[in-house]
Order: C-alpha cells, then sequence, then structure tokens
C-alpha cells in the first residue's frame, strides 16, 4: 500500500466515521481538535485503525500522534507485512 | 469461583450485583455467569429482565474481568469502572427469572483509560443480548 493510498483511505475512513469533510484534513492539522475528538471519542479512533489495518497504537504511541501527518507516518511504519 | 470469590473482583453488593461467577478468564476474554433471581430490582412489571440490567450484567462481567486481571497484577483491590457510553445495544429477548446468562466479554482497544469493549449475552445456546461499552476505568490501589 504506497502513502498516497494510506493518505486516501484514511481520509475517506475518518471522515465517514466522524462525519468531517475529508478536505479539512490538512497534514499538520490536529487530529483530535479537527475530528473533535474528546476522552470518550478518541478510543474509537484507535479501534478503527486497528480493525481497518490491523494496527494496534498504545496509549504511549497515542500522545505522540498529533496531526494527520503523524498518523499515516505511524500506520505506514506498523502495517503488517503481507 | 462462587459469589463469596466474585466479592473480591467487582465493588458492586447486592441487590444491584448482577454477576454470580467468573467462570473463566484468559487474557482480553472472560466468560461470566447470573441467574436471573426471582424478585430482583432489575424485573419489570412483565416478569423479564429490564434491558438495562442486561447492559449493567455486561459491564459487571467487564468489570470481573478487570479484576481479576488487577488482582493477579497485585492490587489489593478491584479497580472501579464507570459506563462512558453504550454502542450498538440489541437485545433478541429479556431473560426471565431464573434464566442462567453466560455473557462473554472482550476487552479492545483503549485510550486515555476509556477500554472499548464487546459483551455477548447467551441463554443456552440462543444469544440474547449484545453490546460495545465505553468504559472507564480507575485502578484503587
Amino acid at each position: 500500500m504506497t502513502r498516497e493510498e494510506i493518505v486516501e483511505q484514511v481520509n475517506a475512513l475518518l471522515a465517514g466515521e466522524f462525519e468531517v469533510e475529508a478536505n479539512a484534513f490538512a497534514p499538520d492539522a490536529n487530529v483530535k481538535e479537527t475530528l473533535s475528538l474528546d476522552s470518550l471519542s478518541l478510543v474509537d479512533l484507535v479501534a478503527l485503525i486497528q480493525q481497518t489495518y490491523k494496527v494496534k497504537i498504545p496509549a504511549t504511541e497515542l500522545r505522540s500522534i498529533q496531526t494527520f501527518e503523524n498518523l499515516y507516518d505511524y500506520i505506514e511504519s506498523h502495517l503488517p507485512a503481507k | 469461583m462462587n459469589t463469596a470469590a466474585i466479592d473480591r473482583l467487582i465493588p458492586q453488593r447486592a441487590p444491584i450485583q448482577l454477576v454470580d461467577e467468573l467462570i473463566e478468564a484468559e487474557g482480553d476474554r472472560a466468560v461470566c455467569s447470573y441467574t436471573v433471581p426471582v424478585g430482583s430490582l432489575f424485573i419489570e412489571e412483565d416478569g423479564l429482565l429490564a434491558e438495562v440490567g442486561l447492559i449493567e450484567h455486561i459491564a459487571q462481567s467487564a468489570s470481573a474481568l478487570a479484576g481479576h486481571k488487577a488482582l493477579l497484577a497485585g492490587a489489593s483491590e478491584p479497580p472501579v469502572g464507570y459506563i462512558g457510553e453504550v454502542k450498538h445495544f440489541r437485545c433478541f429477548r429479556r431473560p426471565r427469572q431464573g434464566d442462567v446468562l453466560l455473557t462473554t466479554v472482550t476487552m479492545g482497544p483503549e485510550a486515555e483509560g476509556v477500554t472499548l469493549l464487546t459483551g455477548e449475552t447467551r441463554v443456552g445456546d440462543e444469544t440474547v443480548a449484545a453490546t460495545r461499552l465505553k468504559i472507564l476505568i480507575r485502578e484503587l490501589r
């Protein structure tokens, strides 16, 4: 899966799940603010990524994911080898 | 494990304790049982367990798993958990008094103290309820 495919697919997933226009997802935009995630809904993001990509995001790693760029990077570097 | 032992795993007590026994627990998955007693606070006028009782039973089953894991990790008391959100609750049949509920709970992802879990309750071979819950777990010690 290429970087472009990851970006496109993640944006579509997040737009659908959190009902936000995908064009709001600037690479350097803050994920939590853009998706209006609170302490209860943040786990939905983690579950969505885990379910879709089989990529787990431990609590310690989650803190380092601030922007969409961070999120794409994390997924790309943790995708299971096929 | 009997009811006396379940008291070590969950903070709820009669008449709002809705788990009798932790039957098995392995990793992030557990199976709990509960026999719906005659005259339970959660029985409605039609003699059937209220849907909220089913949700609470599933949440307490998750609490039993969390308590089991906490005690294995050396805690002296079980953690206190709160239901943060109920998602996709489906009730296929409300149980009767005397029905034995067998509930499988599986802990999913966690973020900032909120754990997403799935629960399914059966009576015999029949699935009577299923849901996803967000639980906030607070460690006591």
